[in-house]
């Protein structure tokens, strides 16, 4: 009996262990994939939390302004503006992917991936001015800095009203809508972080666009306010969040986070348009959860002592640099292999937020939850060349079956119209045809998937034959037992 | 034969409704919400939960339907409860039911298994709940609470759950729209978590943990929901119901000293 029980336990766990996966990468495919979208990357140890908001805004520098409600006044050295490249970095080590196999030479898979360009969430125009009377509106200016290009104000108020009237008053112009959600921010006992740029550091400033910032403050609090960047969007945003953790996953409390479908199988041809193929199955998804929920598109233990960091690597695997700037301040730099000690986790999230359907900042919670999860697609390519050897109608059969299933997969993933691709299978199908035609000619008398040596055939044979000689068996045991009463 | 009376005596034993009703919850997640890949999980629960019941009912000299109870408190775990390694189902599933009968008073054992289960494996840091887990579809929600509405009655402890939400309910009202003012929605989306429900019908009416008299349990069902809700909003637990009943199911035993009435028999 224990023997028994503990083999079904081994059974059931290499059931539902993921297939490990080895490949490397070839290609990127950069784009700006999404119509309004915005980057950040969270990191939270204990009851620290850093934010790092990626900035491309796009228009006219002077008119950039951004305010963020925060849970706490920040201090001069909790503010900071990082290396704007560290979201592509992370960006392109965690993106959803494609990875290509070959029939001949199924271990050798060629990777394709894409990237998402982002945009800012809250932007409010505004103009150089002196702040003024602050106390009159019930505005109190917690803390001003300079920190890189910007001019960092930390602000808190008693009510909306006041600080509506304030902020416009010193050239900041607020969206309509916004004023419904700073009273709750504000009775939440919630600062605001307002920014905006110091044109004369801008002009000294070697790089083009703008810094992201990074802030980091002690709360119980781990969420992101997602309101107030709703006031002035009538339409989705799109928000991708990168968290890095000690423990495991980061997973939304409020909101169902939902695993993106992956290692699907799917047409050749889907290759040449991953990122719309992407951004498809991606807006499908969001509507089969009825416009609501936090997508997981990669979650991957980056511990120093986990030998596998990505499986496979789009880019290289992030090292002590990267992590530094993303704000993970508890690994330590080490010389030698992998760059840094310490435990690490990173979770991709991705989020598409409307007012009407994300009544709720998002808020988080750090798991145990240390399972690996990557967003990934596969697409086969069938052999090509000489198909003159005994497996070949075997070979061909499986291929015109997976391309059948391949096209039926990119419908039901992406919603692809497939009926325009009936050619992506036709050529197989005719030189099955073909095959088979000579096969005949040479005498084979069973069709084609009775092959009498096959296990399927004689499982077949089986079968015919333990129901055939049960029923005479019933039949005879009745009679059996009726006479030797 | 499978009789008029054979049914009606089946629905007589309240936890056979709760296994079904329970058991069609995890069915859903199973299917709807792609909890498949815990599969091996639920097993190792129910293959603990159903040992360590087992040799207690050899033990005690308990009736056989006393397995029904370690099927409902699995259930519970596996609903709820989610582990980093399904191997912890042996533990959780052990630790419930074994707390059931080594940790008792008058009688009645003091933890709500399940929440025990469930609070030793979010200590030891290889659990967790996902509050979010059900979406925020209100079809699964009204599922939930209808069935939890019948299961409760059933048992005589739809006051418990009902002083429980009703309490919530008023003060997050009070706090988020009143207090803090947000749009309705905002308080709204809070109650059409399945979990909340789930906690609130099946979890803290579980009649033995619960006080046994009436009135006690309505100021014991407000107590609960009031610690939640201080514990969510003000301390950002996300696993407060759990603390909540821990804490309120070790004053049962004082309840039932203030309010005498006869312990619950479950037929």
């Amino acid at each position: 009996m224990k023997i028994r029980f503990v083999s079904i336990a081994v059974l059931l766990l290499s059931t539902f262990q993921s297939q490990s996966f080895c490949g490397f990468f070839v290609a990127k495919a950069g784009a700006n994939l999404y119509n309004k979208s915005s980057q950040v990357i969270l990191v939270r140890d204990g009851d620290r939390t850093i934010v790092t908001m990626s900035n491309d805004f796009k228009g006219d520098v002077r008119d950039f302004a951004m305010v963020i409600p925060v849970p706490t006044v920040l201090k001069e050295q909790d503010i900071r503006v990082v290396d704007p490249t560290i979201f592509q970095r992370i960006d392109d080590h965690t993106a959803p992917r494609l990875a290509e196999y070959y029939d001949n030479n199924p271990c050798a898979p060629v990777i394709q991936y894409e990237t998402m360009l982002m945009k800012n969430s809250m932007v409010l125009e505004s103009s150089v001015s002196l702040m003024e009377d602050e106390a009159d509106y019930g505005v109190k200016i917690e803390a001003q800095y300079q920190i890189g290009e910007y001019d960092i104000l930390i602000l808190s108020a008693t009510e909306s009203n006041g600080l509506k009237t304030w902020l416009v008053k010193n050239g900041y112009s607020l969206p309509p809508k916004a004023e419904e959600v700073l009273d709750p921010y504000i009775k939440n006992d919630m600062k605001f972080f307002v920014v905006k740029l110091n044109l004369e550091k801008q002009l000294d400033s070697e790089f083009e666009g703008l810094s992201p910032i990074q802030i980091s403050y002690e709360s119980s609090k781990f969420m992101l306010p997602i309101r107030l960047g709703m006031a002035n969007a009538e339409e989705a945003q799109d928000l991708t969040i990168y968290a890095f953790t000690r423990t495991g996953r980061v997973e939304c409390t409020n909101y169902r986070t939902i695993e993106m479908p992956s290692n699907r199988e799917i047409p050749e041809f889907a290759e040449a348009h991953f990122d719309k193929f992407y951004v498809d199955v991606f807006e499908k998804q969001y509507k089969i959860e009825n416009r609501r929920g936090v997508f997981l598109e990669y979650a991957w233990d980056l511990s120093a002592t986990q030998p596998v960091k990505c499986d496979p690597c789009p880019t290289p695997p992030l090292v002590y640099d990267d992590l530094n700037k993303s704000g993970v301040g508890w690994v330590a730099q080490q010389s030698g292999w992998g760059d840094y000690s310490g435990q690490l986790f990173i979770t991709r999230l991705h989020v598409r937020y409307d007012r009407e359907n994300f009544p709720q900042d998002l808020r988080f919670q750090t798991t145990p939850n240390r399972t690996h999860f990557q967003c990934r697609y596969i697409i086969n390519h069938p052999a090509s060349g000489d198909l003159s050897c005994d497996g070949a109608i075997e070979y061909l059969e499986s291929v015109v079956d997976r391309r059948k299933k391949e096209l039926e997969e990119v419908e039901l993933l992406a919603g692809w119209n497939i009926s325009g691709y009936t050619n992506y299978v036709a050529p197989y199908e005719k030189q099955l045809r073909l095959k088979k035609g000579e096969d005949s000619k040479k005498g084979s008398v069973l069709p084609i998937g009775f092959d009498p040596k096959s296990p399927k055939f004689l499982l077949y044979i089986f079968l015919f034959m333990l129901i055939g000689l049960s029923v005479p068996w019933l039949f005879v045991r009745r009679l059996m037992k009726q006479y030797l009463k | 034969m499978l009789s008029k009376n054979t049914f009606s005596n089946a629905l007589k034993d309240p936890r056979n409704i709760q296994i079904l009703w329970l058991s069609s919850f995890l069915l859903t997640g199973i299917i709807c919400l792609d909890w498949l890949a815990n599969v091996s999980y639920y097993f190792f629960v129910f293959i603990s939960a159903l040992s360590v019941q087992i040799l207690f009912i050899r033990v005690n000299h308990l009736p056989w339907s006393a397995l029904k109870s370690a099927v409902i408190t699995s259930l519970g775990l596996c609903l709820l409860l989610k582990v980093n390694q399904p191997i912890f189902g042996l533990l959780a599933g052990a630790v419930a039911i074994g707390a059931k009968f080594l940790v008792r008073l008058n009688s009645k054992h003091i933890f709500n298994p399940a929440n025990l289960g469930i609070l030793v494996l979010v200590l030891l840091g290889e659990g967790w709940i996902s509050p979010g887990q059900w979406g925020n579809e209100g079809l699964i929600v009204v599922f939930i609470a209808i069935c939890g509405l019948l299961v409760t009655m059933k048992v005589g402890r739809l006051d418990t759950g009902l002083s429980f939400l009703t309490v919530l309910l008023i003060a997050e009202f009070l706090r988020t729209v009143v207090y803090q003012g947000w749009p309705m929605d905002h308080f709204l989306h809070t109650f059409s978590s399945g979990t909340i429900f789930l906690f609130a019908f099946f979890m803290i009416t579980d009649p033995m943990t619960s006080p046994n008299s009436r009135k006690a349990r309505l100021i014991w069902g407000a107590f609960l929901a009031l610690t939640s809700f201080w514990l969510s909003s003000f301390m950002q637990l996300y696993t407060a119901p759990i603390w909540a009943l821990f804490i309120w199911s070790l004053f049962t035993p004082i309840f039932d000293k203030i309010f005498i009435q006869p312990k619950f028999k479950w037929i």
